[in-house]
């Protein structure tokens, strides 16, 4: 019985040696996740990916499985951020028409306001004396998770810190913007959707497509030129 | 089928990124590069294929998934960045405060003077 007993409590780790344990615990996490978000009414401040982390977190911390061989199990599922970066372009393309018809504004904004969002937060970042691996992991937290990796592992940033940061901007962003909509005020749904996308990345965007489907609309490409936009911008200005 | 003909389309861009990215020592992802080449590629073209659209759209709806193993880290490493988190609390909290503000007043302030195409 004791026999058994040790090979139970050696079956995580044989299981871990292959990639399936660990993409069937993010599977199931993500799942269990979207239900307990609906379950507990759709909050805005707790998205369900926050759900899903802190219970596949739990499970890998309860099962014992080593954080290295999990990662290394996920790189089957993260080797598909790359064609799924790629994928963003396509929504992009298709809200085209909504440059065209307000590209001034646009076009004055994104580059001001994207590099803004960087630059805040270095700077305060900076100021208060995090360390340069904590600052290149901050300078993205405006974009969109699958190219904000890409630009942290270009400037040597930490994923994992960088991914924590983009989703309390996320949903803070959220908050300021509902706030500063009140206060200013601002009622012109394409401005307040332009800012959703642009700060709160997926998170806003969501929020935004509470609003309206123009405000959605306009959330999407806010997120996806700020992406591109810094995803382009950072790399070059950190080199200096 | 038709979805995984769009996601080779997908994974073709991906490579011409990535090898765009390799050849031209740039410091700027291959998926951000393949993107961008994507998308100008449709506006040149003028349309998307049903495909190509599908394979994205089933992307897109599982990103959380491929995000998530870069979220669960942060339980993990947490312990390597103690001390700064006042640091990047502060970035955060008041740098997203700041960059709201700015890009509302700049978009109230763009479209007050002048454009008003409406749709």
């Amino acid at each position: 019985m004791s026999e058994f007993f040790a090979r139970f409590q050696a079956l995580p780790d044989t299981l871990a040696d292959t990639p399936i344990l660990a993409i069937g615990l993010t599977l199931g996490a993500f799942f269990a996740g979207n239900w307990l978000f609906s379950r507990i009414g759709r909050p805005l401040w707790l998205p369900p990916v926050v759900l899903s982390a802190c219970l596949l977190s739990g499970v890998i911390a309860v099962l014992a499985v080593d954080y290295q061989d999990y990662q290394q199990g996920a790189r089957w599922l993260t080797v598909l951020l790359g064609p799924a970066t790629v994928a963003l372009g396509i929504p992009l393309y298709q809200q085209m028409h909504h440059i065209r018809a307000m590209w001034r504004p646009i076009v004055v904004t994104l580059p001001i306001a994207a590099t803004m969002a960087a630059v805040y937060a270095v700077l305060i970042g900076w100021a208060l004396g995090a360390t340069p691996e904590v600052l290149a992991s901050l300078a993205p937290k405006s974009v969109t998770a699958p190219i904000a990796i890409g630009i942290t592992e270009q400037l040597g940033g930490s994923v994992p810190l960088m991914m924590g940061g983009l989703l309390i901007t996320g949903v803070v962003a959220t908050l300021f913007v509902d706030l500063l909509a009140r206060l200013l005020p601002i009622k012109d749904e394409r401005i307040l959707g332009f800012a959703l996308g642009l700060n709160g990345h997926a998170i806003g965007t969501a929020r935004a497509f509470e609003i309206s489907h123009t405000a959605g609309a306009f959330a999407s490409l806010g997120m996806g030129l700020t992406g591109v936009f810094t995803a382009l911008m950072l790399p070059l200005v950190f080199r200096l | 089928m038709p979805m995984l003909r769009g996601f080779l389309v997908l994974v073709l861009f991906f490579i011409l990124g990535e090898s765009v990215r390799l050849l031209l020592a740039l410091p700027v992802s291959g998926g951000v590069l393949g993107m961008v080449v994507i998308t100008f590629t449709l506006m040149v073209k003028g349309s998307v294929s049903d495909d190509l659209a599908r394979a994205s759209q089933g992307l897109i709806a599982v990103l959380v998934l491929l995000i998530m193993p870069g979220v669960v880290g942060v339980f993990f490493t947490a312990d390597q960045f103690s001390g700064q988190w006042l640091a990047v609390a502060a970035a955060l909290l008041v740098g997203t405060f700041l960059s709201v503000l700015t890009t509302l007043l700049l978009m109230k302030a763009v479209t007050a003077s002048g454009v008003s195409d409406r749709e």
